[in-house]
């Protein structure tokens, strides 16, 4: 909670003290801590969810430079959801812009030939027709940073998200072979450098530690279409389920522990799920939050 | 021949006041920014096609032309345009070699340098027709070696594995310093504006990037023993160009007006004056007009030729080139057929007798090849296919979607496939080194090698297994194996492998769709 927001609930408390019967207002206006948003739009279903988080001037401040974290990982067209959803993208792009943000940056570190991924995942296109400056990672802009974690001491990470005021993670949920499936935590693979196969052994621990120096303001969920098998890259369009739910959360561990529940799995189940909620990160008890669900 | 004569005016009208020389050098700028600017182009923008590869310059190349009818039986469409190489050539003389040819100003540039240079035997200009012979009756045998001599296979070639990887190298260096003086991200903005255009997106290597480089600086410094030397003796195209100009309607003519002062012989391009200065050899001729601007009695044109010099080839030369050409094919294939595990070949290569009759070693592939992996072969395809592309894919891997190594290949050696089509080809199969294998072997989880296969289903299958650390406690992880059915051998799991000096995972050529033999 920030200053403003301090205020205005005070103010809206000193209004309901006068105004007895306006109490259950009150309680309405204190915004949730998650909103499942859900419908057959994208791009409606992102905006309600910001909106019913209480709108993106609630997470960005005016003339902030916010980075828009998408997976921008595989060559696939959106149709495989071996990528977030590009409507998704560019709707938080044009909201973080109404919000009166400077500049939203929109970025990410392939595995695939870089190129082709922001072409064919209609992200590049989609951010910077909402206004977004959409650009390749540079591999000198990486930097080694003292991370001091369980199993990571240091890693170089991508300098933009380093000086970013605000950072909203847009993590797609699918599948993935070793840590059964990749939500928000794993996102952050794509603003690490070096050789990431190597983060291959002991990830969860890894990404727990990753996570220990990166704090998203906001992470939302795309479960719009989700890769149910053979992920992270998928292929098949027999392996995408489309469930329309857009996910947003300022507790990046239990939106990932309610992407699990998508699965048929709980938070418990995702070790960097449950390390992360160990290591005070978030909480995997979502249920236990302020939780907002819309169906448009 | 009216027209020929309209033209003939009209040169005479143009030579009293504009210098031919000068027309010729702007010709020549022109086409050599052309040739960069499509050079530059030929890089992926991240869609499936590509806008202009380079390779136009070879689809009017007739040497090319020439050599892949010969030896490949067949021509793509596009190559029809070495036809009007042709038509030119006959009806204007040796106008590409001066006025076109890249490497021909390459040259002129480095020719420029004023040094005092050598008399070369007066007969080695011969050279290049026997090499000519020598070329042509390889491939009526099912050789293909020009695009070693060839100057528009040269020049491609050296800028893709050596000077353009030189330039990135040397504009880097230039960047970091910058950063080094103005602070981190200094050149950021700059850097981001030059990628992928004038810079490469990512870094270019190549294995023998010197090696090829020092050959390209040899042939480009020997234009300091005599101006244009690999034109005048060694350069295949032309003699080719020469032959056809040897009959050309138009060429250099020396007026009555020429006292053999001889004054123009030192400007020369190439060995054409005769006589003292009186005579031109329209087969030699490149049409530079460098022997205009010298003449003091103004006695140089252009115009309709009566009188043609002939070759003057030498019968024992021409009997010895042709029987090389013939005999260099058994020659070069005395080795044994057997295949080689590191010759992964590109997707869409033909099998590989056809693809060495196809591939002129021009190197396009290896330049818009997205992660870098095509690289050219040194003794892997025997000597008749050096500078041939197989894929390392320690270096990179093939790219399941991209098909642009079959765009831009100017003879069909690979051939063009739709994204449908490329994704069926099996240029190899992986396979797993358990020993080396951190899940096999060390009981460590890993299988970033089942993450990145881009197959569907995966190529690479899990089995989970318990397995004992060196504790002597038992850890369940996931170990990969292979599907041969669906592993294309792309070679991205081989990329990732984190063991990083000698893969856990690699790919050989075994079961490549084009061969019939090297299959299990």
């Amino acid at each position: 909670m920030n200053r403003r927001e301090f205020l205005k609930i005070t103010a809206m408390a000193g209004a309901g003290v006068m105004l007895p019967y306006e109490l259950q207002t009150l309680a309405a206006a204190i915004p949730p801590d998650m909103v499942i948003a859900h419908g057959a739009l994208p791009q409606k279903v992102t905006q309600t969810a910001i909106e019913a988080m209480g709108g993106m001037k609630r997470f960005i401040d005016k003339g902030d430079i916010v980075v828009v974290k998408p997976n921008i990982g595989w060559d696939r067209t959106p149709e495989y959801a071996a990528n977030t959803n590009p409507v998704v993208v560019a709707t938080l792009v044009r909201l973080c812009l109404e919000a009166g943000a400077k500049k939203v940056k929109v970025f990410d570190n392939p595995v695939n030939d870089a190129r082709r991924c922001y072409v064919q995942s209609g992200i590049a296109d989609a951010a910077r027709r909402a206004g977004a400056e959409v650009s390749f990672t540079d591999e000198r802009r990486f930097k080694d940073v003292a991370i001091n974690g369980q199993a990571l001491k240091t890693w170089p990470l991508y300098t933009d998200i380093l000086e970013a005021d605000k950072i909203i993670n847009v993590p797609i949920a699918k599948t993935h072979g070793l840590t059964k499936l990749t939500l928000g935590f794993k996102n952050w693979m794509g603003v690490m450098g070096g050789r990431r196969g190597r983060i291959h052994f002991s990830i969860d621990e890894k990404l727990v530690d990753v996570a220990r120096v990166i704090k998203p303001t906001l992470t939302v969920l795309d479960a719009v279409h989700i890769l149910t098998a053979g992920g992270p890259q998928g292929g098949d369009v027999r392996d995408v389920k489309t469930l329309g739910i857009v996910a947003a959360s300022i507790d990046p561990v239990a939106v990932d522990a309610f992407g699990a529940t998508l699965f048929g799995l709980t938070g418990g189940d995702i070790g960097y799920v449950k390390l992360g909620h160990e290591a005070g990160l978030g909480t995997m008890d979502f249920q236990k939050l302020k939780i907002k669900k819309i169906t448009i | 021949m009216r027209a020929a004569r309209f033209f003939d005016s009209i040169l005479k009208l143009k030579t009293s006041n504009i210098k031919l020389s000068f027309l010729r050098k702007a010709s020549q700028a022109f086409f050599l920014l052309l040739f960069l600017f499509l050079f530059i182009q030929t890089q992926s923008k991240g869609f499936d096609t590509l806008g202009y590869p380079v390779r136009v310059f070879l689809d009017f190349d007739p040497l090319i032309l020439a050599t892949t009818f010969l030896a490949g039986h067949a021509v793509p469409k596009a190559m029809l345009l070495a036809l009007a190489t042709i038509v030119l050539t006959v009806l204007l003389g040796r106008v590409f070699c001066g006025w076109i040819c890249p490497l021909g100003t390459l040259h002129n540039l480095v020719g420029a340098v004023p040094v005092r240079r050598k008399a070369v035997s007066a007969g080695l200009y011969r050279l290049k027709y026997y090499l000519l012979i020598v070329i042509l009756a390889g491939s009526l045998f099912g050789l293909e070696v020009s695009g070693i001599f060839d100057p528009i296979s040269i020049v491609i070639r050296s800028l893709t594995l050596s000077l353009y990887p030189l330039f990135n190298r040397v504009l880097m260096a230039v960047l970091a310093g910058a950063d080094a003086v103005g602070g981190a991200g200094f050149t950021a903005g700059v850097y981001e504006n030059l990628r992928g255009g004038v810079l490469a997106f990512n870094p270019p290597y190549y294995l023998q990037s010197a090696f090829i480089g020092l050959i390209f600086l040899a042939i480009l410094l020997a234009n300091l023993i005599q101006k244009r030397f690999w034109c005048r003796y060694f350069c295949p195209l032309g003699a080719l160009l020469g032959i056809l100009s040897r009959f050309s309607i138009l060429g250099i003519k020396v007026s009555e007006g020429c006292t053999a002062c001889g004054a123009c012989a030192a400007h020369c391009q190439a060995d054409a004056i005769t006589d003292g200065g009186q005579g031109r050899k329209s087969s030699e001729c490149l049409i530079c007009f460098d022997c205009d601007d010298p003449c003091p009695s103004s006695a140089v044109g252009y115009g309709r030729l009566s009188r043609r010099a002939p070759l003057n080839l030498s019968r024992r030369g021409v009997v010895t080139s042709l029987a090389s050409g013939v005999l260099l094919a058994p020659f070069l294939r005395l080795s044994p057929p057997v295949s080689n595990p590191l010759l992964i070949r590109p997707p869409g290569a033909l099998p590989e007798p056809e693809f060495l009759k196809h591939c002129v070693k021009c190197g396009e592939c290896m330049k818009v090849c997205l992660t870098g992996g095509l690289q050219p072969t040194l003794l892997e395809a025997g000597l008749e296919g050096v500078w041939t592309p197989r894929l390392v894919p320690r270096i990179g891997y093939c790219e399941y979607n991209c098909t642009l190594c079959g765009q831009v290949c100017p003879t069909g050696a690979i051939k063009r496939l739709t994204r449908a089509e490329k994704v069926e080809v099996v240029i190899g199969l992986a396979t797993i080194d358990k020993s080396r294998c951190l899940p096999h072997s060390h009981a460590r989880a890993c299988i970033a090698c089942q993450e990145v296969c881009p197959t569907s289903p995966k190529a690479v299958w899990l089995e989970e297994a318990a397995v004992k650390n060196h504790d002597g406690a038992t850890v369940r992880l996931n170990q990969p194996h292979i599907d041969l059915q669906r592993c294309i051998g792309c070679g991205i799991c081989e990329k990732v492998c984190p063991v990083s000096d000698r893969p856990a995972i690699y790919v050989t050529s075994l079961g490549e769709s084009r061969s019939p033999d090297n299959q299990l």
